[in-house]
């Protein structure tokens, strides 16, 4: 399994640039997530390094060797598209096929590689039959066999589970982790669903109008994100972004409470702070106060979205089930816990310490 | 609910005058048809009758076998080059205006669009202002009196032919061409065993078009065949009607058997033009 190396990859559209200089070393045999929203050039990039985009600028390494140039085919990748992309004339078995027949394997080869994907996805019964005759998850499995059977050195897989309903997506989550263990192959996948992103990644790369705005571990990305985009991308319901300062008695709250933590000459900051983080609380003893404007039941959790008094929303995530009324006055406290401070220019100033 | 969907009095009566004039509009278009058809079941006579008949009494066999076997009318021969004219060039049209369709739906290279615009360009050029340099070009190669001048064009497509077939290449899903570059399939191959196979209704169409439009085609056979042997039934036609404009039985018999073929063509394939794009979707 080969690593991937992109360095300083920039692509145009007309005069419009889609992605900015992009540099990224991906080791081999991890599972690197790209995740952005949409229109942030995460396709583009994963497009790019299977061939099928042109590259304006930089350079695209696989397995050491320079593949800038090469077309697809040449390049040692496979790729899962999130329609799958099966020949809808072709069975199952010729699907798989194709692609070995096109790299002139001998005809025993080919079945003997089919037969031997076909055991390992458990699709061996669903290989004579078309694509309009399985379901989506069948489908899904098969496009996944296409991409094994190449012996690729890289799998590409372009938000691949989005077509699916939500129990197949867990199961074939589950699945492509499976595989990535049993392969040790590298692996790059594009998604824009959070929880695909990081149950299944070694490593997150977090993209935003072109550009690399967090590479990390799903914890690390989750806990200490780089900037307010990160911060505000990643985690759902999204981390709470409070105006505040640095002042003499640590970060201040625009609305007034002191909070403790850091300290300094009244910076303008702010302050991240995930909605697990604040509980609900007495009014003498709370931070924030505000009306409920959006009450979500989970069952096991409660989602609360507050309207605070001086305009901006707020995002409480309790455990259980906590009985609030709509528009109920809801007074709440901050665990400065993992709370994330970022300066004026949005970047991340430094992790908190535990108070 | 039952009384909402009955219709009221004026609602009936404006439907019956549609009907009415559907069905009056209809008549005027299948009439000439549906004369040709009586007269050739007629014999001359009979066909200038007064009163008019209006079903053939007795219904006139003979006529079949008095048109083919008549010597100055080869219709058997002509019927076989009708359907050689025809068929080849429906076969070329598919294969040349799939190929250039799949260039200009599939493939994205600089200056694409504005060679589509030429090619569409082409379409608003009358044949008649480019057939005399033409013909004089394909009378110095000495084949004029030949099919080649007649099929050889389409060996380069047709421009809307191109045109109608770029829209539906350009519904076959882009995941699906890559997924064939990243097997290694070449552009070539690609056209011929990813996109054909999933565009056969599309062709199937087009290849019938290019059937009826052939089959009809007159000038151009007549500017550039001068042998009666070589003739389509298009200027056959047409020639033992301006020589025996008397004998107008037979001459019926042959426009009938001219026309039945096309007709019964779309009898059969009428579902195709219904089903449309629908079959070429992935999911």
């Amino acid at each position: 399994m080969g690593a991937v190396q992109l360095s300083g990859l920039r692509k145009f559209y007309g005069a419009l640039e889609v992605i900015k200089g992009v540099d990224l070393a991906v080791n081999a045999g991890e599972l690197v997530v790209f995740v952005g929203p949409s229109g942030c050039g995460k396709s583009t990039l994963l497009r790019m390094i299977a061939g099928l985009e042109d590259v304006d600028y930089g350079r695209i390494d696989i397995a050491g060797k320079d593949v800038t140039e090469a077309p697809p085919a040449q390049r040692g990748v496979a790729m899962v598209f999130q329609n799958y992309a099966l020949y809808p004339h072709m069975t199952a078995y010729d699907n798989l096929a194709y692609g070995l027949r096109r790299a002139g394997l001998a005809r025993d080869a080919v079945d003997q590689r089919v037969k031997e994907t076909a055991a390992l996805l458990q699709i061996t019964e669903l290989l004579p039959r078309k694509p309009k005759a399985m379901s989506g998850g069948q489908r899904q499995r098969v496009a996944i066999g296409r991409a094994i059977v190449r012996k690729p050195e890289v799998f590409l897989f372009d938000e691949p589970l989005s077509n699916l309903d939500a129990a197949l997506r867990v199961e074939m989550r589950s699945q492509i982790a499976r595989l990535h263990q049993e392969l040790a192959a590298t692996m790059i996948f594009v998604t824009h669903d959070q929880v695909e992103a990081m149950t299944l990644a070694d490593r997150i790369v977090v993209l935003n109008a072109g550009r690399v705005e967090q590479i990390g571990t799903p914890r690390e990305v989750y806990h200490r994100p780089a900037n307010l985009f990160v911060a505000g991308f990643i985690g759902s319901p999204a981390m709470n972004l409070l105006p505040a300062s640095l002042g003499a008695g640590g970060v201040t709250l625009a609305s007034g409470p002191v909070l403790g933590g850091p300290t300094g000459t009244g910076a303008a900051v702010t302050l991240g702070v995930r909605p697990d983080r604040l509980s609900l609380a007495p009014p003498e003893a709370a931070h924030l106060s505000g009306a409920a404007k959006l009450i979500e039941h989970l069952g096991d959790e409660t989602i609360l979205h507050l309207h605070l008094d001086d305009g901006a929303a707020l995002t409480l995530k309790l455990a259980g089930d906590v009985a609030v009324t709509l528009g109920a006055r809801v007074h709440a406290r901050i665990d400065m816990t993992g709370a994330c401070l970022f300066g004026a220019d949005g970047r991340a100033l430094r992790p908190l310490p535990a108070p | 609910m039952s009384k909402q969907r009955k219709a009221t009095p004026r609602a009936r009566l404006a439907m019956l005058t549609y009907h009415a004039l559907m069905l009056a509009i209809s008549a005027i278009f299948l009439l000439p048809f549906y004369w040709m058809t009586i007269s050739a079941f007629k014999t001359n006579a009979e066909i200038f009758s007064d009163p008019v008949t209006w079903l053939p009494d007795p219904i006139r066999w003979e006529n079949v076998t008095s048109l083919l076997t008549r010597d100055d009318f080869p219709f058997v021969q002509q019927f076989l080059n009708s359907v050689f004219y025809a068929g080849t060039v429906a076969l070329l049209v598919c294969l040349s205006c799939s190929l250039a369709a799949y260039s200009f739906g599939c493939l994205r290279w600089r200056g694409r669009n504005l060679v589509f615009g030429l090619t569409i360009c082409a379409l608003l050029m009358p044949t008649i202002v480019t057939f005399l340099p033409v013909y004089l070009a394909w009378s110095k190669i000495g084949l004029t009196g030949s099919y080649w001048p007649l099929i050889t064009p389409f060996l380069f497509g047709d421009a809307f032919f191109i045109f109608m077939l770029r829209q539906f290449f350009m519904g076959v899903p882009r995941e699906l061409l890559d997924a064939a570059r990243l097997d290694g399939a070449s552009e070539f191959r690609i056209w011929w065993q990813i996109v054909m196979p999933q565009l056969r209704t599309p062709l199937i169409i087009v290849g019938l078009f290019a059937t009826v439009y052939t089959w009809n085609e007159f000038f151009m056979p007549l500017i550039y065949l001068q042998d009666r042997e070589a003739f389509p039934l298009s200027v056959g036609l047409f020639t033992f009607q301006s020589q025996r404009a008397v004998e107008w039985s037979v001459s019926m018999m042959g426009a009938f058997l001219t026309a039945l073929p096309m007709i019964v063509l779309f009898l059969f394939t009428q579902r195709l033009f219904q089903r449309g794009l629908s079959s070429t979707g992935l999911k």
